[in-house]
């Protein structure tokens, strides 16, 4: 499957800004389960320099410095992401047919395994998930027992918060805290997914924040509206000898094909899309506009392709 | 009797007693030293070492609340610490090894992992300690990525022996206070230890600065210390390596990041920075990439240091060295990396997420201290012995939950050593901080240290946090080659403030230094006497008309811009019943934009932030008067003669700050941008007084209160009764204030100064720049314009309407040439 993403962001400033650094992380990464077959950037106003690197994680990210004076900053990624479907199949099986048990994966993690190194960093409070409460530890703790598949708990575990909380927007925002979260028992995708990973952390576990985006079809019969997408969050837990399961609390589903991955991190600050600094008075609001859609042409080709070589 | 007499060893080990309470030997020439001067002269000695700390400005400061920082003095210890030199030899190779395995595990951990692959260090212990910069990841493949500098905190324990107790990495202090420490000791040295010959420290300082000048490949204006601030707690010794490193010292503010490299920013451009000494914790160097609530660092450091443009003593990653969780591993990586034994005692100490140590750590839990590895945020540590039965049980809960995060050690009684605690000597815990700096083959050791005692007796916690008391560390034996150290470390505040290479913010500070300190000294001066009018100070038979007070009131609100203030059309009755209420308010309200208290607590920002540049009597001045003004607009009910009282020891406190700010620099240095700030803002409120009460037109009697008023308030009333003669007139009144070509007070006169003043500064032209041409403006103005075709008026009208238009063309000229002013010098847009 291939799509093309649409991800603006715009920062609005209360006041005249001259002079701002950036780092942009829009472009999303290369795996063996995803191509980028092409990806531009666009600055306004335009940058006065940049510079791309790779983080730890292996995220891209784009340093800008803006010096002209502006009241709005707005970065633009336009990518095409080829999903490997099969490769994500072929994944799947292995986590469904190797048992992996919850008690194992703890004992694995408690030595030493080379393996495991950097699967150890995510095992951690992170600066937005910052501390292990003791009532979401016992809230995980129904799903996981030492002698139960890890993948599989993790599975019954997605599924509950997909059943307990309510998708609500406007309720929350990325600071807070995954304790009120729980709590109120809503939020948005952000949301479930820092609770997910603050939830297996404290019961042992590595677990890691997925960004990206996630292609939503319209009502039957309507056109799909430009920009009517939002960025999307999903989870991931490490299981030895395997690898990371990643898991979509928000939809109640393992990412196939509809999923697109920006980037991963220990939580939501390791790869926001766009962060800046400024010197300026007042505040300043984000913006941000997602569009998802396959790419229909590229389909036609093919079938046209196909067409064409039945003769 | 003697003075050790009643010195009662404890039962760790002494430092100057054996068991036997024998003098070692070493200590044998310093003991009778002491011994022959006796308590008297040891109390004259303290008393000469407090004088010559306190006049070298030598202070930390304390936190006490987020807001306000109280300095202490420093204090030193005439007993010093000694170290044999065999001894010192066996320390400085053990100091090397220590520090060069710091620097392999530094580069590792950022580059390769190989400890944590070839599990000789355990990845929970790096990654679970917050010291672990990720953003770092793979800068120790970078040559400049080094552990420069470092400071290893020890003490002698039980076997004799000096032990590891702390490694400094991130960016040590106490370098600043032990040489400050060693010249106060010299200073009395030669009459209380005439023949005790020491280690001296020159040479590391020399080798610290070919350290600089390698790294910005021999132009030391290449590389700067960046501190927090003068609110940072060793402010004093920031100053201080910048003074004798001859290197600027900059704040975050004064520096900005483009083409992947820093620049100093400086009133005649940007100059570029590649070593960077900083004293800034790791995560607030850089908002964008660090901690993003920080505003000590600079946004785009991280990034220079990445393009390979920036060396940082030491670079961002360093706090995970400091990492106590290493301690037990120490070991095993100096046998993987060296090949060799540790040479340098540690305290045993167990880490907690390996099952087995968990265990024993429980097992023995009541003779452990308890330490989390993590002291990035806070630093916990727990005696067991010490806390409750309850306490207790949490933290092996808390041990059992997040194992990888504690460790444990055992308790060891350090040595102690005597202490001159004001009346007799008795015997303190010590912490000796020594010194290693990174050189060609290896690392060099100051033969010296600081040592801090701590503040009771059994107490190994010494902290200047909590008291500053120190000893200096001599390591007995001469140098071969003598240089006298004072001349060497001849102390000269070395701060760069020729115009052209003054930084940004101070040069902004100086102007707005200008700036509010005129405001405060113009509106002090016109409260004052509005108050004395309402009071009828004057005790003329004619009580002030209420006319003239109003006007006198209404100008007070317009200048301050305090409105609705007297304005107010909804409060006219209580302010005519108690036009003091107001008065009160703009003199004490400090939430009030504009009021007195508002204006100078900005000046005393701006005060704060130059301290440096500033003589060490003006802020010692302004501390003072800070201290008199809040205990004034914190007390109420005070009678009017009070308010007026204190306003009158402002107003002589302020003067005599003015004149020490121009006492501390030269015009061609950076008091010339303090002048400009002070004389647009004194023009600039002489228009707006002006309008107020030189526009109306009013009869004979109101308009001499307002005119007495008018020339009161910039106190030029002596002034115009010397050159006019004549009894008070608008028209001379104006011709003076505003006309005058000769009177230094005089809108012209002022204007005429400023465009002067323009010509000295970096960025002055042969043509008008763009803050020069409306002052040029209101210079042709004032200058063609008559007396008496600016004060033709209309019978119907209630002011002078062209006085007026003027007035306001001129306030405008001047707003524009402030404006244009900050955006040419402050804001790099276009460099």
């Amino acid at each position: 499957m291939i799509y093309n993403i649409y991800h603006k962001t715009t920062f609005h400033y209360q006041s005249m800004v001259s002079y701002s650094h950036n780092i942009a992380r829009l472009k999303p990464i290369e795996s063996e389960h995803q191509k980028l077959l092409s990806y531009s950037m666009s600055v306004v106003p335009c940058e006065y320099e940049s510079h791309q690197f790779f983080d730890i994680f292996g995220n891209n990210n784009t340093h800008l410095v803006i010096r002209e004076p502006h009241q709005e900053l707005s970065v633009i990624g336009e990518s095409k992401v080829e999903i490997l479907e099969e490769k994500i199949q072929e994944k799947i099986d292995i986590f469904r047919s190797k048992t992996v048990l919850y008690g194992d994966t703890l004992e694995r993690l408690s030595k030493f395994h080379i393996d495991d190194i950097e699967a150890k960093q995510f095992l951690f409070e992170s600066k937005l998930i910052p501390t292990k409460s003791q009532k979401i530890k016992e809230y995980a703790l129904e799903s996981f027992s030492k002698e139960r598949s890890l993948f599989e708990a993790t599975e019954e575990f997605m599924g509950r918060i997909f059943r307990d909380f309510e998708f609500v927007s406007g309720f929350s925002d990325i600071t807070t805290p995954v304790e009120n979260i729980f709590e109120a028992k809503k939020g948005v995708c952000q949301d479930f997914a820092q609770f997910a990973i603050s939830a297996l952390r404290s019961i042992g576990l590595s677990a890691k924040y997925m960004s990206g985006y996630i292609e939503t079809l319209p009502p039957d019969g309507k056109e799909k509206l430009f920009g009517a997408d939002a960025s999307h969050a999903w989870f991931a837990v490490y299981i030895p000898d395997i690898g990371w399961a990643e898991f979509d609390p928000t939809n109640n589903m393992i990412p196939q094909e509809q999923h697109i991955l920006l980037g991963s991190g220990r939580d939501y600050y390791d790869i926001s899309p766009l962060k800046g600094v400024v010197r300026s008075s007042g505040g300043s609001h984000l913006g941000v506009m997602v569009d998802v859609r396959r790419d229909v042409q590229r389909v036609m080709t093919q079938t046209q392709n196909q067409f064409q070589s039945q003769f | 009797m003697s003075i050790f007499e009643s010195y009662v060893s404890e039962p760790s080990f002494d430092e100057v007693f054996d068991r036997d309470k024998n003098v070692r030997s070493f200590w044998k020439d310093i003991i009778s030293d002491i011994e022959d001067a006796g308590l008297d002269v040891l109390k004259a000695k303290q008393a000469d070492i407090d004088w010559h700390l306190e006049d070298n400005g030598v202070t930390f400061n304390v936190y006490d609340t987020h807001e306000k920082s109280a300095q202490r003095f420093w204090s030193m210890d005439p007993i010093p610490f000694v170290i044999t030199q065999e001894e010192w030899a066996q320390i400085t190779k053990g100091l090397e090894q220590r520090a060069t395995l710091l620097n392999l595990i530094f580069k590792d951990l950022y580059g390769e992992k190989k400890l944590l692959k070839e599990n000789i260090i355990p990845a929970e212990v790096v990654y679970g300690h917050k010291g672990y910069a990720p953003e770092v990841f793979d800068f120790g493949y970078k040559e400049r990525f080094n552990l420069y500098f470092y400071a290893t905190d020890m003490a002698r324990g039980p076997d004799g022996k000096m032990w590891v107790i702390n490694d400094r990495t991130q960016a040590p202090s106490g370098l600043g206070y032990a040489i400050e420490n060693r010249l106060t000791m010299n200073s009395i040295a030669k009459e209380l230890y005439p023949n005790i010959a020491t280690k001296k420290l020159y040479t590391f300082i020399e080798e610290y600065k070919s350290l600089l000048l390698k790294l910005t490949d021999g132009d030391l204006s290449k590389a700067a210390i960046l501190t927090p601030g003068p609110h940072n707690e060793t402010y004093f010794e920031h100053a201080y390596l910048s003074s004798f490193l001859g290197i600027d010292l900059v704040q975050g503010d004064d520096l900005l990041s483009k083409n992947g490299s820093l620049w100093l920013k400086s009133l005649s451009g940007l100059k570029q920075i590649n070593t960077l000494l900083r004293r800034v914790d790791d995560r607030y160097c850089d908002p964008l990439e660090l901690n993003e609530e920080s505003r000590l660092g600079v946004a785009g450091l991280v990034e220079s240091m990445r393009e390979d443009n920036l060396t940082l003593i030491n670079p961002i990653g360093s706090a995970i060295l400091e990492n106590v969780g290493l301690i037990p591993f120490m070991e095993k990586i100096c046998e993987y990396f060296l090949g060799e034994k540790l040479l340098l005692s540690q305290i045993a100490t167990w880490w907690c997420g390996q099952k087995k140590e968990l265990d024993f750590v429980l097992e023995n839990f009541d003779h452990l201290i308890i330490k989390k590895i993590d002291r990035t945020e806070s630093i916990q540590v727990y005696f067991v012995n010490q806390i409750s039965q309850e306490a207790k049980e949490r933290l092996k809960e808390l041990l059992v939950q997040n194992p990888h995060q504690y460790i444990a050690q055992e308790e060891v009684a350090f040595s102690t050593i005597p202490y001159y605690a004001g009346e007799k000597v008795e015997p303190r815990n010590a912490v000796v901080r020594t010194f290693c700096l990174k050189n060609e083959s290896g690392y060099s050791v100051m033969n010296g240290g600081l040592v801090r005692v701590s503040a009771q007796k059994d107490s190994l916690l010494v902290s200047s946090q909590k008291g500053g008391k120190s000893k200096d560390l001599w390591i007995l034996g001469g140098s071969e080659d003598e240089i006298p150290l004072a001349n060497f470390f001849k102390y000269t505040q070395y701060l760069e403030t020729s115009i052209d290479k003054i930084s940004t913010p101070k040069a902004e500070n100086l102007f707005w230094l200008g700036r509010y300190l005129a405001r405060c000294i113009t509106t002090t001066r016109l409260i004052m006497h509005v108050i004395k009018k309402i009071t009828n100070f004057y005790r003329y038979e004619v009580v002030t008309s209420k006319e003239s007070q109003i006007i006198l009131q209404n100008a007070l609100t317009h200048m301050t811009m305090t409105y609705p203030g007297f304005l107010d059309q909804n409060n006219q009755k209580n302010l005519e019943i108690f036009p003091m209420h107001e008065i009160i308010s703009v003199i004490k309200d400090s939430n009030r934009v504009g009021s007195l208290s508002f204006t100078i607590s900005m000046l005393s920002n701006a005060n704060m932030n130059l301290k440096d540049l500033l003589a060490f009597e003006s802020s010692k001045l302004f501390d003072k008067m800070l201290h008199e003004w809040n205990e004034f607009i914190n007390k109420n009910n005070d009678s009017t003669l009070s308010v007026a009282d204190h306003l009158d020891d402002l107003l002589i406190y302020m003067m005599a700050y003015k004149e020490l700010v121009k006492e501390s620099m030269f015009k061609e240095q950076g008091l010339i941008i303090y002048e400009i700030g002070y004389k647009i803002e004194v023009a600039l409120l002489l228009i707006s007084k002006a309008r107020s009460m030189l526009c109306v037109k009013l009869d004979r009697f109101i308009g001499h209160d307002v005119l007495e008023g008018m020339l009161n308030s910039v106190e030029s009333f002596n002034a115009y009764r010397a050159i006019y003669r004549s009894s008070l007139t608008l028209e001379n009144v104006v011709d003076f204030l505003i006309l005058n070509p000769q009177f230094p007070k005089s809108l012209l006169q002022i204007t005429t100064q400023l465009l002067k003043e323009f010509k000295l500064l970096p960025k002055a032209k042969t043509y008008l720049t763009s803050y020069e041409e409306p002052i040029q403006k209101a210079q042709k103005l004032l200058e063609n314009i008559r007396l008496l075709d600016l004060m033709q008026t209309q019978e119907n009208e209630g002011i002078y309407m062209k006085l007026d238009e003027l007035l306001v063309t001129l306030s405008g000229l001047y707003m524009e040439c402030s404006n244009e002013f900050s955006n040419t010098y402050f804001s790099h847009y276009d460099e």
